[in-house]
């Protein structure tokens, strides 16, 4: 193929978006051309068609260029005389819309362009045809018939007895524009008779909300069976499965299919309004909890109903936010989609032989999280080809096979979601590194000691650590590993290595399923109401500090098998701290950027579920905070971030 | 023009009315915004929004009070980020027309000095707050 600079690569990329985006409206005008030309709508698909041509013409693609070119001399003579607008003149339109869809997807990929030879021929045709010193090729709109397609089936006996006939059709798999595909054929069917039986519903058709066992409609007809194959046919991208007297009952397939490989159906929302519904139903939980504690405050004997009316509308607003998050759900396809070209283009790139398996992707997540995501996979992508996989030659010697894989598996694991990238490269060897880091004093080396493999191999997640050229070399990982681990854990997924030299390495990410709930621990200190991401937390201790280790100014706190150094929270939040810290008081040993820490409070008020709500200027400029929620009295409270608390 | 004008103690400011969205009563609990600058008082909860608001005294170096009520939050209409002010008290709306410039060294947000009757009146410039508010948080 062409060899494009990286440049023109991300051209191509807005190309691709804004000329499928073109298409798209080109086909909705399609089906409203249908039901009845005006100058507006052929303006507005003259609009499209060109957008289209100038932008073919700055990427150099002739042919679609070319294609455009020619639709839009279709549309500015349909223009000039909209009444010989007619069904015909929309078929040759969405033919035109079908290869011009097919270009830019070949476009994308970087293959040829396929040919557009016969559609040229069929637009250049009927546009000659409604040359003003032609004949009017069809009727007006109004009393339009279908074109008379010519005598081609010979399917069953022309009997012209009126009845009832049902046709069961589906759109081709690989047809572009289904719902105009499927709403055009109905379209045409009517004209046939009365439409006496549709499904699916044909606001549910409009809406492309095809089932997948097919649409089902019963006309009342006098015209013979073969008609209804042939008017059917003038529908491209639309295949007959069966036709028949409407006497039995609608076919059963669509329970062998399986109620879960059913797709369900779908409609578009703005992203930004799915934002502020959620918004919306996050406040009404917060609400339903501040009436609560509010009538904590009515006398006894009245609190029962209030109670159970409480109870109720909780009940309610409970199972909106659930479905508003449900409806935010969106397959995780949207970031692996774009993995296996982005894993082409870096192996090329690297000269690495390397074959990607991408596994799990009907899994869902919520918007925000496929949003946060997108990047850092890609990131993890590139390191396991760039600096897991070894070149060819290397692997040889290893005694491996030539070719590298990398893995990418997303599963679905109780209320989180796993996203794995495993390849078979070089692996991380702990030692150098911990050699690395001790060298560049990011560590002491009794802390290096005292690291678990586990904790070790997060040192190639160090901010100072991950640039370094030569770490690439040691680790077979780093570059912007921090910016990754900082990306997962801000939306409250966690990070996680395994590694073994000569074997390769697994980076799991851990997400939750949802952003907008988290669970917290709530803390207090200096009297005001802190909480932790309980996903940040590893645990709480309730003893008194030892004494500070010889040589370090923090004093430490026994964990596990061993120790981690204590910080006042007051004193990282820079809150005045009234007094020494109690003797006893708890400390809460938390996952800190670089290591685990353990953050001394006043109290411990427990675990919450809490809405999260992102900040808003100025307080997200505020380092160390991850958002604000409100508690049932009232008080806002805000949410730390626990990587970003201690001073780098 | 019309103006919202409010007091520090006995002085009077002012600010045009359209850049105001409302007043309401400062909460009589705060939530401190950890690691923010000295002006921001802390973060209110307003019908479910939590809104930021800053000490119009710290923002000009007034005098701090002596004591007194929970005072007002005068909220800015900035968008859909909020800002509020936290003051002594509102006087209400008056028509106001800018009578001279600001004292030479006064703060940038002082727009110029207007006069209620006798009483003189410092009009704020609603830009340059936000802007000073930006300005603290951003220098730490």
């Amino acid at each position: 193929m062409a060899v494009t600079p990286p440049d023109s690569a991300r051209y191509l990329a807005l190309y691709v978006a804004e000329a499928a985006e073109h298409l798209e409206a080109l086909g909705r005008d399609v089906v409203r051309f249908e039901q009845g030309a005006t100058v507006e709508l052929v303006d507005s698909m003259f609009r499209h068609a060109h957008s289209l041509k100038g932008m073919a013409a700055t990427m150099a693609l002739e042919g679609t260029e070319a294609l455009a070119h020619r639709l839009e001399d279709l549309l500015e003579r349909l223009r000039a005389d909209v009444h010989r607008a007619d069904a015909t003149a929309a078929d040759v339109v969405l033919q035109a819309v079908d290869v011009l869809f097919t270009q830019v997807r070949a476009a994308a990929e970087g293959r040829p362009l396929p040919d557009a030879g016969p559609v040229v021929g069929r637009l250049a045709a009927l546009t000659a045809s409604l040359s003003p010193g032609e004949g009017p090729s069809g009727a007006a709109p109004g009393e339009a018939q279908p074109a008379p397609p010519p005598a081609a089936s010979s399917l069953g006996p022309e009997a012209p007895t009126p009845g009832r006939v049902a046709v069961r059709f589906h759109v081709s798999p690989g047809a572009s524009q289904p719902a105009v595909r499927g709403f055009l054929a109905y379209k045409r069917l009517s004209t046939l008779g009365a439409v006496v039986g549709l499904e699916p519903a044909l606001d549910e058709l409009k809406a492309g909300r095809l089932p997948p066992r097919g649409i089902r409609l019963e006309l009342e007809t006098s015209a013979p069976e073969a008609a209804i194959v042939r008017t059917l046919r003038t529908v491209a991208g639309v295949e007959l499965e069966a036709i028949g007297p409407a006497a039995a009952p609608a076919p059963a397939v669509a329970t062998s299919a399986g109620p879960e490989r059913v797709a369900p159906p779908t409609i578009r929302v703005r992203a930004e309004l799915m934002d502020a519904f959620l918004e919306h139903a996050g406040e009404l939980l917060l609400a339903t909890a501040r009436v609560r504690a509010l009538s904590r405050g009515v006398p006894e004997a009245q609190r029962p109903p209030i109670d159970e009316a409480l109870d109720r509308l909780h009940l309610l607003v409970k199972g909106l936010h659930d479905e508003v998050m449900r409806a935010r759900m969106t397959p995780v396809t949207l970031i692996t989609d774009r993995l296996p070209r982005a894993a082409r283009d870096i192996a090329r790139l690297r000269g690495r032989d390397v074959e990607l398996v991408v596994s799990g992707d009907d899994v869902e997540l919520d918007r925000a999280l496929v949003d946060a995501l997108a990047e850092p996979m890609m990131h993890l992508l590139r390191n396991a080809i760039d600096h897991g996989v070894e070149p060819a030659e290397h692997r040889r010697a290893a005694g491996k096979p030539p070719r590298g894989r990398v893995t990418v598996a997303v599963s679905r694991q109780r209320d989180r979601v796993v996203l794995e990238v495993r390849d078979d490269g070089r692996g991380i060897d702990v030692e150098r590194l911990k050699a690395l880091v001790s060298a560049r004093g990011l560590a002491s080396p009794e802390a290096l000691r005292a690291m678990s493999e586990r904790e070790a191999l997060l040192l190639v997640c160090l901010p100072g650590l991950s640039t370094a050229a030569d770490v690439t070399q040691v680790s077979g990982r780093g570059v912007g590993m921090d910016a990754v681990k900082r990306a997962v854990e801000h939306v409250g997924g966690t990070l996680e290595l395994e590694s073994r030299v000569g074997e390769g390495t697994t980076v799991r990410l851990s997400m939750p399923l949802t952003v907008a709930v988290v669970g917290l621990l709530l803390v207090e200190v200096a009297g005001e109401t802190y909480g932790l991401p309980i996903a940040n937390v590893c645990g709480v201790v309730e003893v008194s500090p030892g004494a500070p280790a010889p040589g370090q100014g923090a004093p430490l706190v026994a964990w596990g098998q061993g120790v981690v150094p204590v910080h006042e929270l007051a004193t990282l939040l820079e809150l005045p701290s009234s007094q020494t810290p109690a003797k006893g008081s708890p400390f809460v040993v938390v996952e800190g950027e670089r290591a685990r820490l353990a953050l001394a409070v006043d109290r411990l008020l427990g675990q919450h579920e809490v809405v999260l709500k992102a900040l808003a200027r100025p307080l997200d400029l505020v380092p160390g905070l991850a958002g604000v929620t409100i508690l049932g009295d009232g008080q806002p409270v805000f949410i730390l971030d626990v990587a970003r608390l201690t001073p780098t | 023009m019309r103006h919202v004008v409010f007091r520090l103690e006995a002085f009077r400011y002012a600010l045009p009315l359209g850049a105001v969205r409302e007043v309401v009563v400062a909460p009589e609990r705060w939530t401190r915004v950890p690691r923010a600058p000295r002006v921001v008082r802390g973060v209110m909860n307003l019908r479910g929004r939590v809104v930021p608001v800053v000490d119009l005294r710290e923002l000009l170096d007034a005098p701090r009070p002596a004591a007194g009520g929970p005072g007002r939050v005068v909220l800015l209409d900035r968008g859909r980020a909020e800002l509020g002010l936290l003051v002594s008290d509102v006087d209400g709306v008056e028509p106001l027309e800018l009578a001279g410039p600001p004292p030479p060294r006064a703060s940038l947000v002082v727009k110029g000095l207007a006069r209620l009757g006798v009483l003189p009146v410092t009009v704020l410039d609603p830009d340059a707050l936000d802007a000073a508010v930006a300005r603290a948080f951003t220098n730490g």
